[in-house]
């Protein structure tokens, strides 16, 4: 080693680098790029002119039924086609337009609905700071506090009487913790420390170790004592399950399949590697039979099936069984994709996590499972989006949801026959919902990339 | 001779760190290790050379059970190995192993490569462990580089750090397996340099690499596998200047 430091010798030409300069900048601007694109020999232009006409065309097309002929302000079908033969009728979705967002939601509480879905998107909001610390119990948190405040929103009743006392509870504590969130991060703009904080003096007197989470506790129960007095002077019209519908109800579904999919297919992905064998083959199983059969008849067999195998006393309403049924569909889904991810994290990092004396759970939930489902984010995301949109499937086995109210349209008296222009406004939300879903997970594997 | 409590046999009752006994393993039909019988004393560097395939890597990691083996026992401070919890306990709590390509964790930075199993394991609070991670950085020269992930730097970087992420948990052994074969010669100064650092402070090691220098400037003995077993074992002058068998002599023209 020591040879490799020997001094250069003088007569040795010295080498100096030749300076960087910046690359050639295109300086023909806009109409230079598209020309030289398109326009750069007989054929392409000709190809250029052809794909231009027929856009145009198409465009023109969609325009006028869409736009320049459609009737906004009509009264039915009837009076639709006599403003205007030939373009949409707007004004049917119009007037259903509550019914496709609520399904069959009583009018007067629909603002239950705005303030439950708004609250749940509230409540992810943090996520997207970077100031806020333990991201991932916040995340946790709306997995398994939300559900609560949602359900005590849209299904009603007086506090702690047609829901049950655990649920009010639960709802209490989730709404303080929503608070303390909230506090938190406002607090800490100002440089401020946060609410739990203030309990620190306090609960130091008493105990020695882990006096922060104690005090987050005694400030978390306070809150939610609070929040109990306040919800008990308030008392919701209660509304039966099966009057929830449309993309509230797809909503619903989708966001559960979505949030069970990973938990579930993690353990399943887990199951199926696992060296005992009664674990692997019943992942397996449950793997293999979920995924070689159509969703409808998942959902189906949950709906008839489930049933049969409960004992008879324990009522189980439609929208739960179907709630399982999609969770383990898209469980079962996410396992694959998980255990491709996993087959792909090479062999080292289980050495070098071993070499560190770390266990099973460990491995997997420090190393192996970030890793894998960091690469596994598009193909996630594309199970995501396939599950939203698959959920409108439970149409079929009498859930009102938008694709079943959108087939009511067609059945009202006053709008018979008009099937084209819900569906076209049902595509055009799904649209957005998942070109959204696909731009966010673009930017999520940008994001994380730069780690790598 | 020793307790059967979690702690180890100390200095007094034996000063031999890794005992290995008659240690046979077979890939399949493939005898790999040979009847591999070798003492490492407490604080001794301990560098293992052969040809490629002699079975070098097998048996460094039979030593942290990376791998299994059939036959033969493998003590460690007086401690028969076998396969159950007391015996894993005993190895993360004695040995640390450096990999020839590093195996660091990419979703996680330098600094927390060093501090998860201070955390974890040790359920050390976040900022002993960050001060504890910082030292060792320091020491191997990279304390700059603590918020870079581990694909932001070149691979001479890597393997301090990974160094430092085995020393981190307090081993009393060091395996290391071809440290610098992945590397630049650039690079493999750096990391011997720490190794040679680390040499000196009474640390013991067992290195299998191909770098002679290293052997001769620190090794207290070297060991020349070929074929799964052991042909020589002496100190570095010894072997590599004066080796007794042909085989020896022969891999030494190759590689010098
Ligand atoms: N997983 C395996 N399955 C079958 N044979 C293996 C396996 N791993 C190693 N071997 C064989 O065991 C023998 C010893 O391998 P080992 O990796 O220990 O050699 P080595 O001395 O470390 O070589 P190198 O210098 O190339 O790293 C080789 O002949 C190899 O082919
Ligand atoms: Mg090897």
């Amino acid at each position: 080693m020591d040879d490799l430091n020997v001094k250069n010798p003088p007569t040795l030409k010295q080498f100096v680098p030749t300076p960087p300069r910046p690359p050639r900048q295109s300086k023909s601007g806009i109409f230079g790029t598209i020309r030289q694109r398109c326009f750069n020999s007989i054929g392409n232009s000709v190809l250029t002119l052809c794909v231009i006409a027929v856009l145009f065309y198409l465009v023109k097309h969609v325009l006028d039924w869409a736009v320049f002929n459609a009737v906004f302000i009509a009264d039915n079908r009837r009076q639709c086609m006599d403003i205007s033969p030939d373009g949409a009728c707007w004004a049917g979705v119009i007037s259903w337009f509550n019914g496709l967002i609520y399904g069959r939601f009583p009018v007067d509480e629909q603002w239950r609905v705005n303030v439950g879905v708004l609250l749940g998107l509230v409540w992810l909001l943090p996520l997207m700071s970077k100031r806020i610390p333990l991201r991932n119990v916040i995340l946790l948190s709306w997995i398994g506090l939300y559900p609560f405040v949602g359900a005590y929103l849209f299904l009603g009743g007086r506090f702690g009487a047609e829901l049950g006392w655990v649920h009010g509870v639960m709802t209490c504590l989730a709404l303080a913790f929503l608070t303390i969130i909230y506090a938190n991060w406002i607090l800490s703009v100002w440089d401020k420390k946060g609410l739990n904080e203030l309990f620190v003096p306090l609960v130091s007197r008493f105990v020695e170790r882990r006096i922060h989470l104690l005090s987050f506790v005694a400030a978390w129960l306070l809150i939610a004592l609070v929040m109990a007095f306040a919800l008990n002077q308030v008392s919701l019209e209660p509304v039966a399950i099966e009057r929830w519908g449309g993309l509230f109800l797809t909503f619903i579904i989708a966001s559960f399949a979505i949030t069970m999919a990973i938990p579930i297919g993690v353990v399943l992905a887990l199951g199926r590697r696992s060296k005992l064998p009664v674990i692997h083959w019943l992942s397996m199983t449950v793997i293999e039979l979920v995924r070689s059969v159509p969703l409808i008849t998942v959902l189906f067999m949950a709906v008839t099936l489930l049933p049969i195998f409960l004992p008879a006393d324990v009522e189980f309403n439609k929208l739960a069984q179907v709630l399982v049924a999609v969770c383990i569909f898209a469980g079962a889904y996410m396992a694959e994709n998980i255990r491709g991810g996993l087959q792909a994290i090479p062999k080292g990092q289980y050495e070098a996590a071993a070499t560190l004396g770390l266990g099973y759970l460990h491995t997997m939930a420090l190393i192996i499972l970030p890793q894998a489902l960091r690469m596994m984010i598009p193909n996630i995301m594309t199970s995501f989006i396939s599950l939203l949109k698959d959920t409108t499937l439970v149409s079929i086995i009498g859930l009102f949801d938008i694709m079943l109210m959108a087939r009511n349209i067609a059945n009202d008296k006053d709008w018979v026959g008009m099937h084209t222009e819900p569906l076209v406004m049902i595509s055009v939300l799904f649209f957005l919902f998942c070109y959204s879903m696909s731009q966010y997970s673009l930017t999520l594997e940008k994001r994380l990339k730069v780690d790598r | 001779m020793m307790t059967s409590s979690g702690h180890l046999a100390t200095k007094n009752t034996t000063n031999t760190a890794i005992k290995i006994d008659k240690l046979n393993k077979w890939y399949g039909d493939h005898h790999v290790l040979k009847d591999v019988s070798l003492d490492i004393s407490e604080g001794e560097i301990m560098v293992v050379c052969g040809p490629s395939g002699s079975g070098k890597s097998t048996l460094i990691r039979s030593l942290n059970h990376l791998e299994d083996y059939q036959e033969g026992v493998v003590s460690v401070f007086g401690q028969p190995l076998s396969r159950d919890r007391q015996s894993h306990k005993i190895i993360h709590q004695t040995m640390g192993m450096v990999f020839q390509n590093f195996n660091l964790f990419p979703h996680l930075t330098v600094l927390q490569n060093c501090t998860l199993g201070l955390t974890w394991l040790r359920k050390m609070s976040e900022r002993d462990a960050d001060k504890m991670a910082m030292r060792l950085l320091d020491r191997v020269g990279i304390a700059q580089l603590a918020t870079r992930y581990p694909g932001q730097l070149s691979g001479g970087q890597q393997q301090r750090v990974a160094i430092s992420r085995s020393l981190a948990m307090e081993p009393k052994i060091m395996l290391f397996d071809e440290p610098t074969s992945a590397l630049d010669p650039e690079m493999v100064k750096e990391v011997l340099d720490v190794m040679i650092d680390l040499a000196k402070t009474g640390m013991t090691m067992v290195c299998v690499t191909h770098e002679m220098q290293f052997a001769k400037q620190v090794a207290d003995r070297v060991v020349f596998m070929a074929d799964g077993e052991i042909i020589e074992v002496g100190p570095p002058e010894q072997v590599l200047v004066n080796p007794q068998w042909d085989r020896t002599k022969e891999f030494l023209q190759h590689v010098l």
